[in-house]
């Protein structure tokens, strides 16, 4: 018996040890990797600045990614067949990135953001927690995209609009809503679904596209009457979606892009583009700040804007047209509806509005937050 | 301490003679003063015994005093209260409802926990076995998939409440949260119990039966009675866990929130540390207020269990001749059972379905994207779960013995110390691993150390409580003997106590393995992208909303699990057959 439990305790011992050196070398390794990227970027960083088609700089070790979801890894294995640079990559919402952003305290275990609600890059740039990425095609993209002093870029834009199921819209003799007016309709009571806006990038995008649309006072005053249509506010942005197709709830308002298009294949629900206006928000990529392979990370940005290729497989990726109005210059995309619809948004106030607009958001939903 | 037992005095002189001064009985030599030289073996018992207290102030204190901490921060280095005035103004309702839904989770899980395991302990054969194995599988706690099927089943338009009753109801609200809540904390629960139950003296039941007590009478003068500390740590565990629980009111709470349901908003919403980690504190009241209520009436309910047991057996009644109660608890199992299996049934057939315009068929579509999980992500998965539930379990084992029966100093302290991760949401502790380990000396952020310490810590205290409630049932007595025979504190601990505790090293081996394998909260903010775990696939099939793929990979989970487990059932039966030879 004694020697069992000795054996035992050297077992785990043993085990922590393997641990520890597995992450011991994991980390010289990367130290190393970070050595060898800052020479060979100083030396590659004048020959780049010459021609934005130039050959991958010599860049290795390990760069990280957070990313909104997994699908982008094709992408990320054509950045690591031209530059030698592995990706990893983890999916992570934009809260959640912040949150860890600020409990790391200036010490990121990530290098590349990619994707999400740009309300959270803006205020990452705030809190110095993101690195500036000047490079030569930044100037080919639209102004309105991209942080006007290179913090932060969009690799695409999302925009919002309802999805209808059809079977429920039947039995509850509903008639399909067209507009952002049409939902306050008093037949829709408690068969709208939206998430909190402080938890979704898009429904926080609807917040203050609508408020800056209708103007303060007659916006806070649409939100309260839509209120009470609302069932309940979801806390992750993809559930307003998933309620709708398994029958939960009749019309949830959920960015529409690729994945959402092809629920119509498999289930009965339409998609309605608002015709009073589409609000849409940019999804962010940004570079962290103090991050271990800092380089290999801005070089990425560099190659994904610069190359049209790269921009188009992208696309292909997200299922979306809209790099296209990002970078107007591009070729080979076309965009597939007109800018027009979209609602008049000034994106700086996206960053500076946040805090007040979400904590009135709460005060308005409070008066039913409480019981049910 | 002290005042456990019936003569006290005596016990605790006993105690005194044997603790006190554990040279003269410690080693094999009587005549060993104090201040002389230490054993070998006191010195390993004392050097555990530091280690132990070491890891939790390391990996529970620090971390804890990191979110305290941040909770006072103005963000600029200084000191405010502004945090905690803002919490208490604003979300003493949300305090509320986490107490409300904790305390009738807490009460329905534990009868429905109490019923299964009287229920599995009266039956014998292919009936016992069933709900064992069901009870195993539904250990297994995939996040989301569970509140996902029981939207599925229960929901406003689901496939029970709608299309078979025809019942139009919504289940997003306090009472849903309630509900699945307490069924899914029945499976430990239960197996907790029925571990005491197969230990119980069959003496006083024997006794009873002697004197003529019908069977309605054993069950409730004797049985109940003696299964008292295991149903209070039954209704500690459930009413903190859903106290810390984030994950049912996020799904199906709709428009009724808890603290920590608030918690996560403001982490995943607001990005606001210093308002989260405040929140977190004032979780911890009700939390500790529940763990001191406990610990008093487990003092007092210990006299209960700590009679000499001179025959341990199973557990003789009919529960069909204890009249109303006896049919009751049989009935509140079976209407448990029923919804496990439609719950995982739910689970699994998921995976297979396809739902075209709402008609169901049947495909392997969804198994090809499984294909697209990387062997490595599941290996490094079993061996993260191996690892944490190996050590965890001896950690616990000893920590347990440690706590229960030795005199430690700031006994109370540490033991309440080390139940914190238990009470917080697993976000929260996840956050706290960060700001204590980000920086040189500690620096751990991006490790597999960092994953391993959280999910070994935050599975520490329910794996405590099994063996604690485990030991409870170790008599003094045979303790006792073995050190009056010259056995010393670490032969008494490696002969009597860990034997003794094989029972529980089972459970909390299946528990710390199922909850490694499905841990949510904390281990996204912890995770290195190169070192996934298959609980993150699951996450990206739920954020994706591919519920398919998600049962799918959930289901595969809890293959695994089931297999590590029926593994290490077979080395600890085949062990404890050979020890019995």
């Amino acid at each position: 018996m004694k020697k069992k439990l000795t054996a035992l305790l050297l077992v785990l011992a043993m085990a922590f040890t393997l641990v520890a050196c597995g992450t011991g070398a994991d980390n010289g390794g990367s130290n190393a990797a970070d050595n060898t990227a800052n020479n060979t970027a100083n030396n590659t960083a004048n020959n780049a600045a010459d021609d934005a088609e130039s050959e991958a700089p010599e860049l290795s070790g390990t760069m990280k990614v957070v990313a909104t979801s997994e699908s982008y890894v094709t992408l990320f294995d054509k950045f690591t067949e031209e530059t030698g640079v592995t990706v990893e990559l983890l999916s992570m919402s934009s809260g959640e990135v912040l949150s860890k952003l600020r409990a790391e305290g200036g010490t990121p275990s990530a290098d590349l953001w990619f994707g999400g609600g740009i309300d959270a890059f803006m205020s990452a740039k705030e809190d110095g927690l993101l690195e500036q990425v000047n490079f030569d095609a930044a100037a080919d993209l639209a102004a309105e995209y991209k942080d006007s002093e290179n913090y932060w870029f969009s690799k695409g834009i999302t925009i919002v609009g309802f999805l209808l199921n059809n079977t429920l819209m039947g039995e509850l003799n509903l008639t399909a809503p067209a507009s952002w007016s049409d939902l306050l309709d008093e037949s829709y009571a408690g068969e709208i679904i939206m998430s909190n806006p402080a938890v979704s990038g898009t429904n926080y995008a609807v917040v203050n596209a609508l408020l800056q649309t209708m103007g303060e006072e007659e916006g806070w005053n649409y939100f309260d009457g839509l209120n009470s249509n609302i069932a309940y506010y979801a806390k992750r942005g993809s559930d307003p979606s998933n309620k709708v197709i398994s029958d939960e709830y009749a019309i949830g308002i959920t960015y529409i892009d690729g994945t959402i298009e092809a629920l119509l294949e498999d289930y009965d629900v339409t998609i309605v583009y608002p015709e009073d206006g589409i609000p849409w928000v940019p999804e962010g990529v940004a570079v962290f700040k103090n991050a271990e392979n800092v380089d290999a990370a801005k070089y990425f940005v560099e190659w994904l804007f610069s190359n049209d290729k790269n921009l188009q497989l992208l696309a292909e990726i997200d299922q979306k047209t809209s790099v296209k109005a990002i970078k107007p210059t591009m070729e080979g995309i076309d965009l597939s509806y007109d800018t027009g619809i979209l609602m008049d948004e000034d994106l700086s106030l996206f960053g500076s509005e946040r805090d007040a607009i979400l904590a009135q958001f709460e005060t308005l939903m409070g008066d039913k937050a409480v019981d049910e | 301490m002290n005042n456990r037992g019936h003569n006290t005095q005596e016990r605790a002189s006993l105690r005194d003679a044997l603790f006190g001064v554990p040279h003269l009985s410690g080693g094999r030599r009587p005549g060993e003063r104090k201040g002389g030289a230490l054993t070998a073996g006191s010195l390993l018992d004392k050097a555990i015994l530091l280690l132990l207290l070491g890891a939790v102030c390391l990996f529970v204190l620090w971390p804890m005093a990191c979110i305290l901490l941040r909770s006072l921060g103005d963000g600029e280095g200084g000191f405010t209260l502004a945090a905690y005035a803002q919490v208490w103004s604003r979300y003493r309702e949300n305090l509320w409802n986490s107490v409300f839904v904790g305390v009738l989770s807490a009460l329905a899980c534990t009868v429905f926990s109490t019923a299964a395991a009287i229920f599995i302990a009266t039956r014998r054969g292919w009936v016992k076995m069933a709900c064992m194995a069901l009870l195993l599988i539904t250990m297994v706690s995939p996040p989301f998939v569970s509140s996902l099927a029981y939207i599925q089943l229960y929901g406003r338009r689901g496939w029970i409440t709608y299309r078979l009753l025809g019942i139009s109801w919504d289940p997003y609200n306090c009472w849903g949260v309630i509900w699945m809540q307490s069924i899914s904390f029945v499976p430990l629960n239960t197996l907790l119990l029925i571990g005491i139950l197969s230990k119980l003296d069959t003496g006083s039941l024997q006794a009873a039966r002697d004197l003529g007590a019908r069977p309605a009478a054993i069950l409730r003068d004797v049985v109940l009675p003696l299964m008292g500390p295991g149903i209070l740590v039954s209704l500690l565990l459930s009413f903190v866990r859903s106290l810390s629980d984030y994950g049912t009111p996020v799904i199906i709470g709709g428009r009724f929130s808890t603290i920590a349901s608030e918690i996560y908003l403001q982490l995943v919403g607001y990005s606001d540390l210093e308002k989260s980690s405040a929140m977190n504190m004032f979780l911890l009241l009700p939390a500790i207020a529940a763990f001191f209520l406990y610990r008093y009436l487990m003092r007092r309910s210990d006299k209960l269990s700590e009679g000499s047991r001179s025959r341990q057996g199973r557990l003789e009644l009919s529960l069909s001749r204890c009249g109303p109660v006896g049919i009751g608890i049989a009935a509140v199992s079976i209407l448990f059972f029923l919804m496990m299996v439609l719950q995982y049934g739910c689970i699994f057939l998921a995976g297979f379905l396809k739902s075209t315009k709402g008609v169901y068929s049947f495909t392997l579509r969804n198994w090809e994207e499984l294909w697209r999980l990387d062997a490595a992500t599941m290996v490094r998965s079993v061996v993260y779960a191996l690892i944490v539930s190996l050590a965890g379990t001896l950690f616990a084992m000893l920590f347990a013995y440690y706590m229960e029966r030795r005199r430690v100093p700031g006994r109370s302290f540490f033991d309440c110390v080390a139940t914190l991760p238990y009470m917080l949401p697993g976000t929260c502790f996840g956050i706290g691993y960060i700001l204590a380990f980000n920086h040189e000396p500690l620096k751990l952020t991006g490790t597999a150390v960092i994953v391993l310490a959280n999910m070994l810590f935050k599975q520490l205290p329910t794996a405590t409580k099994i063996c604690s409630a485990s030991l409870t049932q170790v008599p003094l007595a045979l303790e006792r003997s073995a050190r009056d025979l010259g056995g010393g504190q670490l032969a008494v601990l490696r002969d009597v106590i860990l034997p003794s505790l094989r029972p529980a090293f089972l459970s909390c081996f299946v528990y710390n393995f199922s909850s490694s394998m499905t841990t949510a909260g904390a281990i996204i903010f912890l995770i290195n992208p190169g070192k996934k775990l298959a609980v993150f696939k699951l996450f990206d099939a739920v954020y994706t909303g591919d519920y398919a793929v998600a049962s799918l990979i959930a289901s595969v989970i809890i293959v695994i699990v089931l297999a590590v487990e029926g593994l290490a059932y077979l080395i600890t039966w085949k062990g404890g057959e050979r020890n019995v030879s």
